[in-house]
């Protein structure tokens, strides 16, 4: 009887494992077949580089959600470190010390999320949100709305370099996300650090009962998203080559989509850092194969909703499952 | 036992006849024969596990019964679910408080159950009616509660005389009382008992289940004993007495399974309790010797998971001191484990495992130090050492990798277990350790607890089941409503009755 189960199992086990990496590999050779150049190496690191700033923000949001937590607040933390990141640079024209008050806001905001809901118990939803908002107001209080030119004579040569150069041919922002994801997916599976995010995500109170400081590392979790969306945003800016308010909104939906998708992955449950990369992906290959053929862009948002329906609705449908036996 | 012949011809409301109940090839129920007069307090005791619940729950229509009859007066019936019992007249006051915090009383008392009227298809609220009827039910039963206030805002008593008078609306020929008077005071718990006295004296027929043999004395007209899930006895008004109701409860039991023959207590003290109070613990001096295992003792809810809980740092002191190995320390679970105090939780699937974990990982999840340098795991070593304890605690698994969601509930408190035995503890809590596990895995951990003692490690058992705190224990020390209210040396005379007499507020 053991056996006939564990055979029924394996076959939801299987699209549990494969589905989603099985569904970006269609959609993947379908653009390829609709529209011309789509299947080139070009495009491929076109591709690349657009999804490399989604996917280290949707990196640092792994480890929240890891620890079965949220932070609504990455969107506009990302435009409020484009802006004093820009601020800094051109003022000074000192790139390290830029860098420097760029991951530090990241931090910051990191700290008073983590503040608020590790340690202070609000419901993260709520908090986060509230924090993006407050990030929001003080971005458009400093720029009243308005970009901020970045001259390529005003700043130091490398800073457009980050989001722009290329080494070997390979755009630099593809090998600071291939880093970051080996970095990621080092700790997650390997460290300590990962180990316990990933059981307060599986059972905070058996977490906290088994003598882990649940609060503390609730608390970095949310330190690691400030700092990767600071980092992330740092690219972006000098990819834009000017500091924009609102640069970085599309990050929130786009992350939460990643990160979804992630969890449906691999049949763990939780979200990997290879996961969460083939997540932003997916969203990549969406937004470059539907401006390719043309789709209105309006449209993508239509997609990228459906698609975000499409994985929770997986996750939580094929978990059920799972759960259930 | 005493209940003669006469009785069966008496008036009854309530007659059931060989009732019983099977779950699974096991009969919880068996062959429950029990009469319920008008206008009596029929009381229902027994230990945990004598089947008390079961039986209301086969009343109450919950439950359909396995074996026997239900009559109500001369007519036979069967409950296939709860309306039916409740159409027959039948109504429950439960054990937990269900009110809306945000309605009114009368609001509360009416839910589920509103009088209305329909304008246009439309259900109308008829407040008039309801707020009438709410105030004539609360006159009945002789107590003034305004019934326009919200109910976040009455006190417990109330609260729960508002259930009360949610199940009188209905105007039922019995009443089951599930312990209705935990977690009172001893002021609110006279108001209830005098509720429910009064509502007898009225006529209406009352079964009455409750671990207070002290307020079973006081109101209960005839008190059935159940033990293992049979009828001991029935005792009359002139028969009840706390230490015959506790002789019948207790019967003949054998201690066969437990391993602990001798005690192996040292003088070496390991943790010692001056004066703790916690919001629901009040005044707990208590110490325990190396090599020693102490059994809590108490009914639901008299303070035993908070006792470990204060040990351990999960409930916050709001008064006395914890010294673990002579030291005086303000317990976090962080420091506990650091200090060799162990905590096994009485709530295995909430708090005691990580269910996606594999097995090896749940195994090292609290001492991962042992297994990694500079932060990084080394994962061989942790399935190596994972091998052993399944080994050891014959845990059965897959392997080390297995999930621990799909291991039975015995093999995943053993899994438990071995998290704190790969860090060589030195003061065990363990709380409830063997429910809802199987008779093997009961054992093998009898037998792991009596070496764990023998090696010099403290051991604190958390139990409500007395049989196991007999047969495992050097001592027992007895709660009540978060206060010690004895302690009790294996040897002395009687040692099993005292213990629960304690326990049930007897005379001890």
């Amino acid at each position: 009887m053991k056996d006939k189960s564990m055979k029924q199992f394996s076959g939801v086990y299987f699209a549990k494992k494969y589905g989603t990496a099985l569904f970006s590999l269609l959609i993947f050779i379908a653009f390829s077949f609709l529209a011309n150049n789509f299947f080139s190496v070009s495009n491929i690191l076109i591709m690349l580089r657009q999804i490399s700033m989604l996917t280290i923000v949707a990196l640092g949001f792994t480890f929240v959600m890891g620890a079965g937590g949220f932070d609504m607040s990455l969107g506009n933390t990302a435009g409020l470190v484009n802006i004093l990141f820009g601020i800094v640079v051109v003022g000074t024209h000192n790139l390290p010390l830029a860098i420097l008050v760029g991951l530090l806001i990241g931090l910051a905001v990191g700290a008073v999320n983590g503040t608020l809901v590790a340690v202070l118990g609000l419901p993260d939803f709520i908090a986060t949100f509230a924090v993006g908002s407050i990030a929001y107001g003080i971005k458009m209080l400093i720029t009243k709305g308005n970009p901020l030119t970045m001259p390529a004579s005003a700043v130091p040569a490398f800073t457009f370099f980050i989001g722009q150069g290329r080494i070997a041919g390979i755009p630099f922002p593809v090998i600071l996300m291939a880093v970051t994801i080996a970095i990621v997916t080092f700790v997650l599976s390997k460290t300590q650090l990962g180990r316990r995010i990933y059981a307060i995500g599986g059972n905070k109170l058996a977490s906290q009962y088994a003598g882990i400081n649940v609060k503390k590392y609730r608390f970095i979790t949310f330190l690691l998203s400030g700092l990767f969306v600071a980092f992330a945003s740092i690219i972006l800016t000098s990819r834009l080559g000017s500091a924009q308010p609102l640069a970085g909104e599309d990050f929130m939906l786009d992350t939460i989509a990643a990160a979804f998708l992630s969890t449906t992955m691999f049949g763990e449950g939780e979200p990997t850092a290879l996961g969460t990369f083939i997540g932003a992906f997916i969203i990549g290959m969406l937004t470059n194969g539907l401006t390719m053929l043309s789709v209105e862009y309006y449209f993508q948002y239509i997609t990228k909703g459906l698609v975000v329906i499409l994985s929770v609705l997986t996750s939580v449908y094929l978990g059920g499952k799972l759960k259930k036996r | 036992m005493s209940e003669s012949e006469r009785t069966v011809d008496m008036a009854h409301i309530i007659q059931t006849k060989g009732l019983g109940k099977e779950f699974n090839g096991v009969w919880v129920l068996n062959d429950i024969e029990l009469t319920l007069r008008p206008g009596e307090i029929h009381a229902i005791v027994g230990e945990n596990g004598a089947g008390k619940s079961t039986f209301i729950k086969i009343l109450s229509g919950v439950y359909g019964q396995s074996a026997g009859q239900i009559c109500i007066g001369d007519e036979e019936t069967c409950f296939t679910c709860v309306s039916d019992s409740e159409e027959a007249g039948i109504r429950t006051v439960h054990q937990e408080i269900n009110l809306n915090p945000y309605f009114a009383v009368y609001q509360n008392i009416f839910m589920g159950s509103e009088l209305y009227r329909r304008v246009f298809g439309i259900k109308v609220m008829k407040d008039r009616a309801m707020r009438k009827r709410a105030r004539q039910v609360m006159e009945r039963i002789g107590i003034d509660i305004d019934i326009d206030t919200n109910a976040a805002i009455l006190n417990t008593s109330n609260m729960k005389i508002v259930e009360i008078c949610k199940v009188l609306v209905h105007e039922p020929k019995v009443v089951i009382f599930d312990e209705p008077t935990t977690s009172l005071g001893e002021e609110e718990r006279k108001k209830i008992l005098k509720v429910i006295t009064g509502l007898r004296d009225k006529g209406l027929s009352i079964i009455y289940v409750s671990h207070n043999l002290e307020e079973i004395q006081a109101i209960a007209d005839r008190v059935t004993v159940l033990r293992d899930g049979c009828k001991v006895g029935t005792l009359t008004r002139e028969e009840i007495d706390v230490d015959r109701i506790i002789t019948m409860m207790i019967g003949e039991k054998t201690y066969e399974g437990f391993a602990r023959h001798q005690s192996t207590a040292t003088d070496e003290e390991m943790l010692r309790m001056t004066g703790v109070s916690t919001h629901k613990l009040k005044d707990i001096n208590l110490a325990v010797k190396k090599g020693e295992i102490l059994g809590i003792a108490g009914v639901v809810g008299a303070g035993k998971t908070e006792v470990a809980k204060a040990v351990y740092g999960l409930d916050k002191l709001t008064s006395g001191k914890i010294e673990v190995n002579g030291e005086s320390y303000k317990p976090t679970p962080g420091r506990s484990v650091a200090k060799g105090v162990a905590l096994v939780p009485e709530e295995r699937q909430a708090e005691g495992i990580i269910p996606d974990y594999s097995v090896s990982k749940n195994i090292t999840l609290t001492y991962m130090d042992k297994w990694s340098r500079l932060g990084v795991l080394k994962k061989k070593e942790e399935d190596l050492d994972a091998r052993q304890y399944i080994d050891k605690l014959s845990i059965k698994t897959q392997g080390p990798s297995q999930l621990l969601k799909f291991l039975s509930g015995g093999n995943q408190q053993k899994v438990v277990l071995s998290r704190w035995l790969v860090g060589d503890f030195q003061l065990g809590l363990f709380d409830d350790p063997t429910r809802g596990i199987d008779v093997k895995a009961r054992e093998d951990i009898y037998m792991l607890m009596n070496d764990l003692a023998a090696q010099g490690k403290s051991l604190i058992v958390f139990s409500s089941y007395l049989p196991e705190l007999i047969g495992t224990c050097d001592r027992v020390i007895v709660l009540k409503e978060g206060r010690q209210v004895g302690e009790f040396k294996k040897g002395m005379d009687r040692y099993e009755e005292h213990i629960l007499a304690a326990m049930l507020g007897g005379a001890s």
